[in-house]
């Protein structure tokens, strides 16, 4: 807890933010969103809706896996879900935007709550394989259902509208991504103040335990399934309005290690952590493209440094989970904790 | 002192991320140029090809502009790794598209092809080709500012089709595929070319995507008594192990590939195995002087080691580039997609300095032209078994 900020009061207590000094530093977050789609150019603002899609979908794998503690690779194939209802419900009855992302994240909650079901009995790797299974299951449904998804060519999405405005650049989607985004981050936050999020950290300390305090392991294992996939699905929704194609092979199950490796490398169970995560898996190897480009280098020593680019970044990654096993939020933290002093105690 | 150099520091890098978010172009003038640029694999699964591709069109660059550029328009290639992930290379699209006036860009993958056509459309400003030979892409409604170097995959088996049914009429074939986007892109479509070639397709046989064990589809080939085996959708394996099998079975039929199977070193990747393997190829090899070949010559010239066919491929890419750049300046016409697209179309008779056999012309989205090549394992070369064969 830093200086200055006793709590007086449960109310105190449960806030999300405690101080004043963070409520200024959220207030410039949201000054630099609103202000970023004006001073960015289109590559920056297709990385922020990238960057965006996965913190979503990030968030939505740190409830299962971070907070409720069941190892899931099914992720992506919970985006396709998501991404195919959106793509079908855009083109098959041209509903509104919202709620065909609500549609594609509650269809997606429904296939969570299948996949879920063996979670009951399975844990850890045996749990992870399961949902690899799953995701294969989903592959071939997503390729062989042709009347609904399209077989192997898949579904070609119309831009997303809202009030006759076509969300058809990375600036538009940025409005209609980043707000949901920040909803559904909020909404996850908020969760582990209730009941349910505090269930599911009590099922992750220790499954028994929990059962033994009361909580019914079948119900809220199945809901951080459920809200897992409901995210995955919303996150694959936006996917589906961003890249505006949707195949069978969209979703394959590197991605899911993708997200599983983000809420790790950002650090599992913490908020902060899927952000950080996504943010570090989607804009690293861009980064690291940019700094190659800085170099006064030619063309051929692109080509030289392209394998050279993907070892720093696995190596990065090795590096955070060896020297930071807490993840990137565990570093923000220590350097949120150096400034507090700063400068009275260097 | 050492706030001083860390303010430095500091404003250097705020006045670099600035200029990098704000997309400011390059310090050289930006006129008389012509912009390609490319989303090229050149790491992940697909860099064997994106590294052949990326020296193809930076070699042609290259050598027009040594030569004076194209009606007094220098050439430049951005080129940016992909890593064959569409995320990647939409990415490298807008990085590109956004700090560079491009007129020619070159996709990785039908994924990114399908991807970036409504933003193509909309930008009206470039046209595409790249490593997809994607039949979806040869419909010029759909794909207005696209094209494809070469045969799409409907029409590569089409080739192989005419070829067996000069050769063999009426024979029995085996269409082998992955079950990828990519095996199951020519099957429906080529079972109706076959029928129209009077020749039986005695099986379809799907194989999960990196199968291994092919057993139980060597037994339902063997019960077919298919006199070819059109492999799709693979680049080597499990074709190696089909061709074991068959030969310890002794089964009689001919094996053919398609493109991405046919460059010389993934055939002779098959060792002995590969002996008598058969295949359609849009290219000349590197190493062909069976005719004259200026181009291949001058190739040759700048490399003297085996290039392979994405080389050809990116080769032949940049020049219908320039090309269509040099049609559209020399008709007095803004560089615009519609422009662009028209000069690509009134390319007829066109004469590849011998990357492809016999001059081309490109009507719609493609170049249906091809040749059928069997490798010969003494050589370790792949040695041309038809004449180029055009389909109408």
């Amino acid at each position: 807890m830093r200086i200055g900020t006793a709590r007086s009061s449960y109310r105190h207590d449960e806030a999300l933010f405690d101080s004043r000094t963070q409520y200024a530093w959220l207030a410039i977050l949201g000054v630099a969103l609103l202000g970023f789609p004006f001073v960015a150019d289109e590559y920056w603002l297709y990385l922020a809706c990238l960057v965006a899609i996965n913190i979503a979908s990030a968030t939505g794998l740190n409830i299962l896996t971070g907070y409720t503690g069941l190892v899931s690779l099914g992720q992506a194939a919970f985006m396709g879900i998501g991404a195919y209802t959106v793509a079908a419900f855009e083109q098959k009855f041209g509903t509104p935007v919202l709620l065909n992302l609500l549609a594609g994240g509650f269809v997606a909650m429904l296939g969570g709550l299948v996949v879920g079901l063996p979670s009951l009995r399975v844990k850890g790797l045996y749990l992870a394989i399961s949902t690899i299974a799953a995701s294969v299951v989903l592959h071939f449904v997503f390729a062989n259902w042709h009347s609904v998804t399209g077989g192997h060519s898949g579904i070609t999405v119309a831009p997303a509208e809202i009030l006759g405005i076509s969300f058809d650049t990375s600036f538009r989607l940025y409005w209609l991504f980043v707000p949901i985004t920040i909803m559904m981050v909020i909404g996850a936050a908020n969760l582990f103040r209730t009941r349910i999020g505090r269930a599911f950290i009590a099922i992750r300390d220790r499954d028994i335990s929990a059962e033994v305090l009361g909580i019914p392991l079948l119900r809220y294992k199945l809901l951080s399934f459920g809200l897992s996939s409901f995210y995955a699905g919303v996150a694959g929704g936006m996917w589906a309005y961003f890249f505006r194609v949707v195949t069978p092979e969209s979703f394959p199950l590197l991605m899911s290690i993708f997200f599983l490796a983000a809420i790790i490398v950002g650090g599992m169970g913490t908020i902060l952590g899927a952000i950080l995560g996504a943010i570090f898996m989607t804009m690293v190897p861009e980064a690291l493209k940019l700094i190659v480009g800085w170099l006064p280098l030619s063309t051929d020593a692109t080509l030289i440094l392209s394998p050279v680019r993907t070892i720093v970044f696995g190596a990065l990654i090795v590096g955070f989970l060896v020297f930071e096993p807490l993840g990137l939020q565990e570093i923000w933290r220590r350097i949120r904790r150096f400034f507090h002093l700063w400068p009275f105690r260097a | 002192m050492r706030r001083t150099v860390l303010k430095s520091l500091l404003a250097t890098a705020v006045m670099a991320a600035t200029a990098t978010m704000a997309g400011l172009p390059a310090a050289y003038a930006a006129d008389k140029e012509i912009v390609i640029g490319g989303s090229i694999p050149m790491s992940g699964v697909f860099a064997f090809a994106g590294i052949g591709i990326h020296a193809g069109i930076q070699d042609y660059v290259r050598m027009v502009n040594d030569a004076g550029g194209v009606e007094g328009y220098r050439l430049r290639y951005v080129p940016e790794d992909s890593a064959y992930a569409v995320d990647q290379s939409v990415a490298a699209f807008k990085k590109i598209t956004s700090q560079n006036k491009v007129n020619f860009y070159y996709g990785d993958s039908t994924a990114f092809s399908k991807t970036i056509n409504p933003e193509l459309e909309r930008a009206g400003s470039m046209i595409m080709s790249g490593a997809s030979f994607a039949t979806e892409l040869n419909d010029p409604e759909k794909f207005p500012f696209q094209f494809i170097a070469g045969p799409d995959y409907t029409q590569q088996f089409g080739i192989l089709l005419r070829y067996i049914a000069d050769e063999k009429p009426g024979a029995r074939v085996a269409f082998v595929y992955s079950d990828t986007e990519f095996g199951r892109d020519p099957i429906a479509s080529s079972r109706e070319v076959a029928q129209s070639l009077g020749l039986e397709v005695a099986i379809e046989i799907m194989t999960p995507p990196g199968a291994v064990d092919v057993s139980t589809e060597m037994a339902r080939l063997r019960r077919a008594r298919a006199d070819y085996t059109i492999f799709h959708g693979y680049i080597l394996g499990p074709i190696p192990e089909f061709i074991s099998q068959a030969r310890q079975l002794r089964l009689d039929t001919q094996f053919m590939g398609t493109f991405w199977t046919m460059d010389n070193s993934t055939v002779m990747q098959m060792g002995e195995l590969a002996d008598g393997f058969m295949g359609v190829m849009p290219y000349s090899y590197y190493y062909d002087d069976s005719t004259s070949a200026p181009m291949l010559d001058k190739i040759r010239e700048m490399r003297p080691e085996y290039q392979s066919v994405p080389y050809i491929q990116g080769f032949l890419s940049a020049m219908l580039y320039a090309e269509t750049a040099r049609r559209t300046i020399a008709a007095g016409q803004e560089m615009t997609a519609v422009n662009l697209k028209t000069a690509l179309n009134s390319i007829e008779n066109f004469d590849t300095g011998g990357l492809i056999g016999v001059p081309i012309t490109i009507s719609g989205n493609t170049i249906p032209v091809g040749r059928i090549y069997r490798a010969d394992i003494q050589a370790k070369r792949m040695v041309p078994a038809s004449d180029w064969i055009v389909l109408e």
